[in-house]
């Protein structure tokens, strides 16, 4: 009966178009659309979040880690003026991978490059050099702010490990001063980002978003992502020849993937 | 001769460096050739100088390379342009199954063994540079001037050069004889026709053809010669002038008085035209008394972008079979872009940048720039050569806009609190830029944040400089009472009269706002023009004697190509004048009156490119809350737009 009811419904259908080409044509547009979604959601399932980006100020030391992880080798390095991404495989295990992304630290650059990858950050490293450290808080500590107040680093949380770099050297300072030392600096720069004057679109400098909680002083701990400090140094304590200081940073790259 | 060669990535990894015997590491320089140069968007020359050495470099856009070549200033290397084409092919050649492996792991795990490629390359290079052998010097004979005479080197007053060559050149095929025959001739200078006809006459013995188009020629002149001599003579026959005689030059006031002395004061003496009540009044509906808003139409924007993809289209089908296969292969697979395919983007862009008021040099070298950072550079697919320059173009403006340094007033005066000593801000600019205004708005900032502020008016010059910064104190104390902040005076101006040394009342007022705790002075200077040189000797004093802890220059949104200059000339008076290792220089801008250009906010991108210093605030208007901060993507928005 059924059949028999698509049977006219067909015919006047085929009358009206004219001819089984206009039938074809909208077969084809339909296939078309069909494979156009399954491309869509394959795409969707790729794009989840795999990336570890090194963040950091110039001379923090971000792309010799960058070459200490994926290679073992030492390398001389220069300013980055773009970024650069590899695979790195976490130790034998093959199944489990993540791209580790180098971007570069000049004030220039650094919050275009931001843009472009803190969609696809599963976990952050935010390189610092601690020799510099005591010269250099406060714009450690405007960069990490900037960092920590974007919308999309809030939405994602993404895991945040800062890494005390250059621990060869014996100025270093210890991961405990500086972790101090930041929460005091991002606890000024809240109230002073917030009263900046607004921007010239409307938008807020600051961000509408507030840093850790109101009324008490700054903790790392009030964040919506987890942070760690962990003390490496890239070049190592034997010189050039001898193997990188990373065993903290790669005990948290396998804790985070 | 060289001190180092390096070969290292964008991505900052050195893939291969040679030290030469002298050689200081090459890291710093290199470092500072990056930093000064590329980063900020000079790129359009591609030498640069740090300390003793000079940096040449070329890119490579494909495979995201850099070539660096250091040596010694005072040496004038004429192969080294050569030697870092030739070992940039070679290396790229070389290497090219390491470059095309995806990311980085190509970079980081291949050798690049290059040291004897590139020792053959300099000793190539080298060697070219030696070979040549030295030219020998003309006789006398061979050169062309024994073959001129000397009448025709003698330049007569209107003397046509067309003629000269052709004695010239006739002359030349017989030295000898033509010498004789011209000497005699020389004498008869004067009028040109004459002589030229005289010469050609003596030439009788060449070349009739030559004779008769000489006559055409010389015919042509005659005409010519005519026409200008024709206005002459009619000019001769007035004998003396005469003196020019007005219609009405002779009589009175009173005759030209055409105002009816009656209507003026008088009400009904005006004849009483059609009055239309309602076309005079237009809306009738509108309420008596109310101003009211602009109305924006949002078809404007419709409009703009039709506008926009019209002049797209014709040039899409300008093509032609040729042009439709270009475009094809350009749209589908890689294609490395080319100077040429570059260039009248380019040209677009730089022709639209100006528009948008950037300073017109500037502009030139951004494009500059920019080429030269996509030269070679392999575009995707579906992507035209004009989306791919604005997307450089635009990446490279948002580059320019961000602040090198840390721009954080607040947190430096809390700083400076903690240190029991006032921060100090000076305002310099040229005249009517917005000095006062400015800084009474900013001073408005500070005391809402909770700092009190001391006003140093050494603007001893203009009139009523010192009344405005009253007026504007008295004001800022009506909305901020002592009473709402614990007792103290916000605001409190130090003035010393007219006339006075603008340094010395600097620097009593920052003593006195030491002694009474006031958080920030705020020193008013007078605006000057960057030519006058004693003011901007005065000015330079004012700011080395004093120390502040920010210069800001205050320069209006208005200003088009002048902001170069300005910029160019107060930073070299700085610099100039003052004692210290590190001059103090401008350390940040204020742009003014923003709220009166649209979209033509180039002056922010010359003022920054000139400086390489922020823009530390933006004035949108005249009351107190009309201050922002710079947000460099909608402005690099509003730069791009169509």
């Amino acid at each position: 009966a059924m059949a028999g009811g698509l049977e006219p419904h067909l015919a006047a259908l085929r009358r009206e178009l004219g001819g089984p080409a206009v039938l074809s044509v909208l077969v084809a547009l339909i296939a078309v659309a069909i494979t156009f979604l399954i491309w869509r959601f394959v795409q969707g399932r790729k794009s989840s979040r795999k990336a570890v980006l090194l963040l950091g100020l110039c001379d923090a030391g971000k792309t010799l880690l960058f070459a200490r992880l994926l290679s073992g080798r030492y390398r001389d390095t220069q300013t980055s003026i773009t970024d650069s991404s590899a695979v790195y495989r976490l130790s034998q295990d093959k199944s489990t991978n993540v791209t580790l992304i180098d971007l570069p630290g000049h004030e220039s650059l650094r919050l275009q490059f931001l843009e472009r990858f803190k969609a696809a950050a599963r976990a952050i490293v935010f390189v610092v050099d601690s020799v510099a450290f005591q010269r250099e808080v406060k714009d450690v500590a405007e960069f990490l702010y900037q960092v920590l107040v974007d919308s999309t680093v809030l939405r994602n949380a993404p895991a945040l490990l800062i890494a005390c770099n250059k621990q060869d050297v014996t100025m270093a300072k210890s991961a405990k001063l500086i972790q101090q030392q930041l929460e005091k600096e991002l606890n000024t720069l809240r109230v002073t980002r917030s009263a900046a004057p607004t921007s010239l679109d409307g938008s807020a400098t600051g961000g509408p978003a507030q840093l850790g909680k109101k009324g008490k002083d700054f903790d790392f701990s009030q964040l919506p992502m987890k942070v760690e400090f962990v003390e490496c140094s890239a070049r190592g304590s034997k010189g050039e020849e001898g193997e990188a200081d990373l065993e903290g940073l790669k005990k948290w790259l396998v804790k985070v993937a | 001769m060289l001190d180092f060669f390096t070969i290292f990535s964008k991505g900052g990894l050195v893939l291969w460096c040679f030290q030469g015997v002298r050689g200081p590491a090459a890291t710093a320089p290199v470092n500072a050739l990056i930093r000064s140069v590329l980063l900020q968007e000079r790129g359009g020359n591609n030498s640069f100088t740090h300390e003793a050495l000079t940096l040449k470099y070329k890119l490579d856009n494909q495979f995201e390379l850099v070539f660096v070549v250091g040596f010694q200033k005072i040496l004038t290397l004429t192969y080294v342009d050569k030697l870092i084409d030739d070992v940039h092919k070679e290396f790229r050649d070389k290497y090219r199954n390491e470059f095309q492996q995806k990311g980085a792991l190509g970079l980081l795990n291949g050798t690049f063994d290059f040291k004897d490629d590139f020792m053959r390359l300099l000793r190539d290079a080298e060697e070219s540079s030696k070979v040549r052998a030295p030219t020998v010097m003309k006789t006398f004979e061979q050169s062309l001037k024994s073959q001129k005479t000397v009448k025709c080197m003698i330049e007569t007053r209107g003397e046509k050069p067309k003629e000269k060559v052709k004695n010239k050149k006739n002359k030349g095929s017989k030295k000898d004889g033509t010498e004789a025959v011209a000497a005699p001739s020389k004498a008869s200078a004067g009028d040109k026709q004459l002589s030229a006809a005289g010469d050609n006459k003596e030439e009788l013995t060449k070349d009739e053809i030559l004779q008769k188009n000489r006559e055409e020629f010389f015919r042509r002149h005659m005409k010519a010669g005519e026409k200008s001599r024709s206005p002459k003579p009619d000019a001769q026959k007035e004998k003396g002038k005469k003196p020019r005689v007005w219609d009405l030059g002779n009589s009175n006031a009173k005759v030209l008085d055409y105002s009816n002395s009656a209507t003026n004061g008088s009400a009904e003496a005006c004849p009483v035209e059609e009055f239309d009540p309602d076309m005079a009044l237009g809306d009738k509906n509108r309420e008596p008394g109310r101003l009211y808003d602009l109305e924006y139409e949002s078809d404007d924007e419709a409009e703009e972008e039709k506008v926009v993809q019209n002049p797209s289209k014709p040039s899409v089908k300008k093509g032609g079979l040729g042009g439709m296969f270009g475009m094809l292969k350009g749209l589908v697979g890689s294609k490395s872009l080319t100077r040429e395919d570059m260039d009248p983007v380019l040209e677009k862009m730089k022709d639209h940048l100006i528009a948008k008021n950037v300073a017109a040099e500037i502009a030139v070298q951004l494009c500059e720039s920019v080429a030269k950072k996509l030269e070679g550079k392999v575009m995707g697919t579906f992507t035209t050569v004009t989306s791919t320059v604005k997307q450089a173009l635009q990446e490279a403006l948002v580059q320019i806009l961000q602040p090198q340094r840390r721009v954080d007033v607040l947190r430096d005066v809390m700083d400076a609190q903690r240190h029991r000593r006032p921060y100090v801000i000076t305002f310099c600019g040229v005249n009517g830029v917005g000095k006062s205004t400015n800084l009474a708005k900013i001073s408005f900032w500070l005391i809402e944040n909770g700092f009190s502020v001391l006003i140093a008016a050494c603007d001893t010059f203009r009139a009523g400089a010192v009344e405005q910064l009253r007026t504007h104190t008295r004001r800022l104390n009506a909305l901020h009472p002592p009473e709402s902040h614990g007792g103290r005076t916000m605001v409190q101006l130090y003035e010393k009269g007219y006339g006075k040394d603008a340094a010395g009342i600097a620097m009593e007022a920052i003593s006195y706002a030491r002694n009474q705790g006031f958080d920030v002075v705020l020193v008013d200077t007078a605006g000057r023009m960057q030519d006058n040189a004693p003011l901007m000797t005065a000015l330079a004093k004012l700011i080395a004697v004093n120390a502040p802890d920010l210069v800001l220059f205050v320069g209006e949104a208005l200003v088009g190509n002048e902001a170069v200059d300005q910029l160019v000339k107060f930073n070299k008076a700085l610099a100039d004048h003052s004692m210290a290792q590190t001059p103090r220089l401008i350390d940040g801008i204020v742009l003014t009156k923003f709220d009166t250009i649209d979209d033509k906010v180039g002056a922010a991108i010359s003022m920054t490119y000139i400086t390489s210093k922020p823009i530390v605030f933006v004035g949108t208007g005249q009351t107190y809350c009309d201050l922002r901060s710079l947000n460099a993507k909608a402005v690099v928005a509003a730069l791009m737009k169509a």
